[in-house]
């Protein structure tokens, strides 16, 4: 199979992050935090050292907490929901995935907050002005995407981030595209909090994902349980990681990221620019075809390597599945549960099609990408 | 208290038309709710309806994708269109007004795909 599809869940994985992650796995078999013998706290001390990895990899400094969660969507509402008052507001932005609409919106619906969506450019870009604009006195944060899921544009988070601290509100970006891919430096951009997931960029399983908060933001609790501490108190610790942890972590997945981590720290720029080197073949290869339609793909600077089109008179789904059935080329097609974006590109009805690069893709992968869709395009 | 939250419905409102002197329940893109009120009949007048005369080929999509979702409770894979069929996707697509999904699929009274594909 020709995996085109890398901003959905990177594929393939990197084999020897994932499988040594396994086998320490296997070894171990003991709940971390929880018990006294040996092997538990050894498991416990594995996944605080990973902890303090994270928070290096992100620019977070050492005293950032890192909490674990399933996935990006799962941390941005367990940061979301524990962040917002009666009365606030919330600044976003209508590139968001619905991992952030959708948490705002039915916060918005309950009649707790009040919500300004900021609109992005032909470029794909959220104008940081717009965003000081837009701040009251009761906006609690501003949340957004490092990096549109859609249209691939890198947002300028760093910018955001002076406005930000300069009005002393919080700026949570949602780094699920993002991370591994290019640098996120939280202390240097300005970010109170990321939220991240493990599967897409980081390259490794589902299942695992988190946030880190930079001190001086402490999301309240909205989930409660069993978390190894203070037992005896009948309500949810207040002390992290715990605090927005409840259960039994997801040892496996950690261990995973924490291999990925080490792996990745070892790459350098080269990855990314010979990535992007594919997408710009790709870009002027489906350009080439006037029945295909690009968007946001004039300029390649600050952008994941990724790219979104249509073909005129077929449907995107068809042209995914066409791909698919007879090229044997995975990729994604319909709304990338990012409804705004394509309202504002037009595409809403009937989506759009997403190619999208990894570490793994190969030019003869783009070549056939580029000679399937002008073969579809073409009939 | 937070107010309770409303639910709204989002389900599309269902459409009722009557073809072929019966009445058949569709969603708002023109699927049919239930598998079993297709005939071949209601198919012709639908296809009449997309300017479309059915040949052989068309027939040759429509049935396989009855019959395979008439004994997998699911509508094909794309390489089981392909092998069952005979055809390429490309050919599907462009032997029916809308395409596979829009078209062959929804001739062919399979249901509306939920998934955002």
């Amino acid at each position: 199979m020709n995996y085109l599809d890398n901003a959905a869940t990177s594929y393939p994985k990197q084999d020897e992050c994932l499988r040594r992650a396994l086998e320490r796995y296997l070894e171990l078999g003991a709940s971390p935090g929880r018990g006294g013998y040996d092997r538990a706290v050894q498991a416990e001390a594995l996944v605080s050292a990973i902890r303090c990895d994270i928070a290096r990899f992100f620019g977070a400094g050492d005293d950032a907490r890192v909490c674990f969660a399933a996935n990006a969507t799962d941390a941005l509402n367990i940061l979301i929901q524990g962040m917002v008052r009666p009365g606030d507001h919330v600044v976003s932005s209508r590139l968001e995935h619905n991992s952030v609409l959708r948490p705002l919106n039915h916060l918005r619906r309950q009649g707790l907050i009040s919500l300004d969506l900021l609109p992005f450019d032909a470029g794909g870009f959220v104008d940081p002005a717009q965003v000081a604009a837009c701040l009251e006195p009761q906006t609690r944060m501003v949340v957004m995407t490092h990096a549109s899921n859609v249209l691939g544009t890198i947002q300028p988070v760093s910018q955001v981030g002076a406005i930000c601290r300069e009005h002393g509100i919080p700026l949570v970006v949602d780094v699920a595209q993002s991370a591994g891919c290019v640098p996120v430096d939280m202390r240097a951009w300005g970010i109170q909090a990321i939220a991240f997931t493990g599967h897409k960029s980081l390259l490794g399983p589902t299942g695992i994902g988190g946030l880190v908060i930079r001190p001086g933001l402490d999301p309240v609790p909205t989930r409660f349980g069993g978390t190894g501490i203070d037992s005896a108190d009948p309500f949810h610790p207040l002390a992290y990681p715990q605090r927005l942890e409840a259960g039994t972590v997801n040892l496996l997945g950690i261990l995973c990221l924490g291999e990925c981590l080490q792996y990745l720290r070892k790459q350098n720029d080269t990855v990314l620019a010979r990535e992007m080197r594919l997408l710009e073949k790709l870009r002027d290869g489906l350009r080439a075809s006037n029945r295909i339609r690009l968007y946001a793909a004039d300029h390649l600077a600050d952008h994941l390597p990724l790219l979104t089109c249509t073909v005129q008179g077929i449907a995107s789904t068809d042209v995914g599945d066409i791909l698919d059935g007879d090229f044997g080329i995975a990729v994604r097609t319909g709304l990338h549960c990012a409804p705004l974006v394509h309202e504002a590109l037009g595409t809403l009805h009937g989506g759009a099609v997403r190619f999208s690069l990894g570490p793994f893709t190969t030019e003869e992968q783009i070549d056939a990408a580029i000679a399937a869709m002008s073969a579809i395009a073409g009939r | 208290m937070p107010p309770a939250e409303s639910s709204p419905d989002n389900a599309s409102k269902p459409v009722l038309r009557t073809l072929c002197q019966r009445t058949i329940v569709f969603d708002n893109e023109g699927f049919f709710k239930d598998f079993a009120d297709w005939t071949e009949e209601i198919c012709a007048v639908l296809s009449e309806e997309s300017h479309l005369q059915l040949e052989a080929r068309h027939w040759r999509v429509i049935w396989f994708l009855r019959d395979f979702y008439a004994g997998h409770g699911r509508a094909p894979l794309n390489n089981q269109l392909k092998k069952g069929t005979g055809m390429s996707l490309l050919e599907i697509e462009s032997l029916f007004p809308g395409g596979i999904k829009n078209g062959a699929r929804r001739l062919a009274g399979l249901p509306n795909p939920s998934t955002c594909t």
